[in-house]
């Protein structure tokens, strides 16, 4: 999650032909990877999907870095495929369909700016609910901050430690709890500053 | 742990898409129930704790591939009506980054919010019978990760026809579509080991979740009295003792 920022940057910054691409055309394109992740039951048509989305991610130039973020479902995966006795198609045919769906979704986030993404859902879905989606995606980042300056202040203090493990429990929880409160003060402050710029349950992006 | 981490392709199509039908239902009888100025007003907040959730998520507990979701604070802050609308907000945005499938956002909406909501009332109830806001906050969290943990093996289960139809695929056609849950003939041997695998599947999240609820109560339990420490008023209670 932390590297959400670096995320967001590099849908901004990088200029390939995917992050010309109209933000309307990648969401349709995201929902056709959708169908063929749903239809596709075999390893020989979910492996040309992969390699297709694989191929847009290097031509895109989106960093390696941001690659390793498509692996982190596997770790769940691997939960899910307990359920077949672990045979070896089954595993490859689950592995395939995490790999095809987060490659998906990371080269969707990493070639395309969020407020672009929230003003095309914003044409299907409600004001109310694309406002709170938005807000919620602003509020992370809020957060982050918080969060950076709460760790920083519980390694200094070695908040951390696993000799101590219910002390460190309790830091742990005290830094949520520091980061709820942190969050709701910060968030009656972004609505007073909404208001104050005309907010009315809507917000409006570049175009509308 | 009741977060379904299944990616897309996995569950039936039906199965998903009643999800997606119900959540909606659910969310749009909610958003009717709430004042539009109520709701406008409590927007910022909504969006704060949906990224408290999404951030609790993206904290790993590797041995036990455990997070916490924090939808239990989350719904002791929110009430019962907005933690439905940020429960689907945190499962859209968690499944941008592939932590659960976009086709599964409707059903981890639904398993995700019965721990919110169920958390809210009975932190409510509890706190009336022990007037003390640790036991109360524990228990209400361990209730509600339960319930919302069966939630999930029950849908995860429902589906056990077509994991058995996705396992014996090998060799089969590329492509197969079907929206309704129709059951196909199987050898009994078959059936007695899908039923022998989903034992083993529940075995596995019944033991890791069973730590995972408790350590999420715990947390959940220090982060109440922490906030009812320094911000009383969010919490909405009277007389309490830690």
């Amino acid at each position: 999650m932390i590297q959400l920022s670096y995320l967001d940057y590099i849908a901004v910054e990088r200029k390939s032909f995917l992050h010309r691409l109209s933000p309307k055309l990648k969401i349709i394109g995201m929902v056709f990877v959708l169908l063929g992740i749903v239809t596709l039951r075999n390893l020989p048509g979910l492996l040309p999907l992969y390699g297709i989305l694989l191929a847009l991610f290097f031509l895109s130039r989106t960093p390696t870095k941001i690659f390793f973020l498509t692996l982190y479902p596997l770790v769940f995966a691997v939960l899910f495929i307990s359920i077949s006795g672990f045979q070896i198609h089954f595993i490859l045919l689950i592995f395939l369909k995490v790999l095809c769906g987060s490659t998906g979704v990371v080269l969707l986030l990493a070639t395309t700016p969020y407020p672009s993404i929230f003003s095309v859902l914003g044409r299907v879905l409600p004001s109310s609910f694309v406002t709170a989606l938005f807000l919620t995606y602003r509020s992370i980042f809020i957060l982050l901050n918080i969060l950076e300056e709460t760790q920083h202040a519980l390694y200094l203090r070695g908040g951390f430690q696993w000799r101590h493990p219910w002390r460190s429990l309790i830091n742990i929880s005290n830094a949520f709890g520091h980061l709820i409160i942190k969050g709701i003060d910060a968030s009656e402050k972004m609505y007073e500053s909404m208001v104050l710029r005309g907010f009315k349950n809507k917000i409006y992006y570049r175009g509308d | 742990m009741s977060h379904i981490h299944l990616p897309d392709g996995i569950l039936p199509v039906w199965l998903w898409v009643l999800g997606f039908i119900v959540a909606i239902m659910v969310g749009t009888i909610l958003l009717r129930l709430i004042k539009k100025e109520e709701l406008t007003k409590r927007l910022p907040l909504l969006g704060m704790m949906a990224a408290v959730m999404v951030l609790g998520a993206a904290v790993e507990i590797v041995p036990i591939a455990y997070h916490v979701n924090l939808t239990v604070i989350s719904g002791i802050l929110l009430g019962p009506s907005l933690i439905f609308l940020a429960t689907f907000i945190v499962n859209l945005i968690l499944a941008l980054f592939g932590h659960g499938g976009i086709t599964v956002i409707g059903l981890n909406t639904l398993t995700l919010s019965i721990e919110g909501v169920l958390g809210y009332f009975l932190f409510r109830l509890f706190w009336k019978i022990f007037k003390r806001l640790t036991p109360a906050t524990f228990l209400a969290t361990f209730i509600a990760l339960l319930f919302s943990t069966f939630a999930m093996i029950g849908v995860v289960s429902l589906g056990t026809s077509h994991y058995e139809k996705l396992i014996h695929q090998e060799g089969k056609g590329i492509f197969e579509f079907h929206l309704s849950g129709e059951k196909d003939d199987h050898h009994e041997g078959e059936a007695k080991e899908s039923e022998v695998n989903l034992k083993r599947f529940m075995a596995i999240i019944l033991s890791l979740g069973f730590m995972g609820w408790m350590l999420e109560g715990v947390i959940t339990a220090l982060i109440c009295r922490y906030i009812y420490r320094l911000r009383p008023d969010l919490l909405h209670l009277e007389k309490v003792t830690l």
